[in-house]
């Protein structure tokens, strides 16, 4: 009964058992249509423990947050952000960068569809945080309709700085970076010719 | 003054329309969203085009879950005699309604903690015609539209 359902669909048992109803006086219409009802049933359950095993196993693909270089962290965004993935992506990522202390963040958008003010309003809470966090943000990606569209709705993103590519973004990041080492390299020169105080230089502190 | 018109947006019949997409559900917003992308690639709309129609139809979905917590999206062609075709949206919704209409329009105007409340005055600016009725108790209707246009 059980593998005959599985084969035949429900709509077809159905008919079925019109069909036989129809000619067969004293078929047991009601026990028959029981046993198929409780059956297809269980069909869902399982279905759906199934789609809820997926939606977990999509859920763990998630963002990637990738270290691409010294300090640099690259944050691929792909499809279409609800709410639920929009938080766990910023928690994500805002543990990231204290845990790792990096110094420039770049968010990549160009697998994301399109944009509209909750997924925008999404990225400028996460861009002020990661900020908060002492990170910069550079924001590659955007697509010309997207970008067009970001326009009219008024969303803005000033707050981070754009670069028209990865490789754009890669440049920017390394060139933070390195000016940070740089300060850094001066300071401890600065440090190590005449202690702290003395202040030849001056520009270091 | 509205109320009419208002009433007769509500009871609009599914079958009139290219397409009517139930919200009662997070997941409903990205389904209607799709399906208007789809309809605007079919219409030969631009590409720019077909995301502004998309947005457009997102907010009003995701307006239509947070604050009514279900209602419709509904999409028609239009093809009004020599000029170009245009696509039609309406999101209409039972909901609470808006007592001031003006005010939800002003940009940065929301009641929502998380939202940077440029949702409906975004609409507006993305169609080419757009349309709000509302009534407190009854239930709000925005009919937005948007023409194709060839380059």
């Amino acid at each position: 009964m059980r593998s005959l359902l599985e084969e035949v669909g429900e709509e077809r048992v159905a008919e079925e058992i019109v069909s036989i109803a129809s000619e067969v006086p004293d078929f047991p219409v009601v026990k028959v249509l029981q046993q198929a009802l409780r059956i297809s049933a269980k069909m869902r359950q399982e279905q759906e423990e199934a789609l809820s095993q997926l939606r977990q196993t999509l859920s763990e693909l998630a963002t990637p947050i990738i270290r691409i270089w010294t300090d640099m962290l690259l944050v691929a965004m792909t499809g279409n952000i609800d709410s639920q993935r929009a938080q766990d992506i910023a928690e994500r990522l805002l543990n990231r960068v204290s845990s790792t202390r990096a110094k420039v963040v770049i968010v990549d958008v160009t697998g994301v569809p399109m944009i509209d003010t909750m997924v925008g309003g999404f990225l400028i809470e996460m861009f002020n945080a990661t900020r908060l966090l002492g990170a910069k943000v550079i924001l590659t990606g955007i697509r010309p309709e997207v970008a067009s569209t970001l326009v009219k709705l008024g969303v803005d993103f000033q707050m981070v700085s754009i670069a028209r590519d990865l490789e754009d973004a890669l440049r920017q990041g390394i060139a933070i970076t390195m000016e940070e080492a740089q300060k850094r390299r001066q300071l401890a020169l600065n440090l190590a010719k005449g202690g702290v105080g003395e202040g030849n230089e001056g520009n270091a502190f | 003054m509205d109320t009419d018109k208002l009433e007769t947006l509500l009871g609009n019949q599914a079958h009139e329309f290219d397409l009517a997409v139930r919200i009662t559900k997070e997941e409903d917003i990205a389904v209607a969203r799709q399906m208007a992308k789809q309809l605007a690639q079919e219409m030969g709309f631009s590409l720019a085009d077909t995301t502004k129609i998309a947005t457009a139809v997102s907010e009003l979905a995701r307006n239509i879950y947070r604050y009514a917590k279900q209602g419709r999206i509904l999409l028609r062609k239009k093809n009004a005699g020599k000029s170009e075709p245009a696509i039609e949206i309406i999101a209409a919704d039972r909901g609470p309604g808006i007592p001031d209409v003006d005010l939800v329009l002003t940009k940065g105007y929301t009641t929502y903690e998380r939202s940077l409340g440029i949702g409906l005055s975004g609409v507006k600016r993305l169609m080419d015609s757009f349309a709000i009725y509302s009534e407190v108790g009854k239930g709000t209707v925005v009919v937005a539209e948007k023409r194709r246009r060839r380059f």
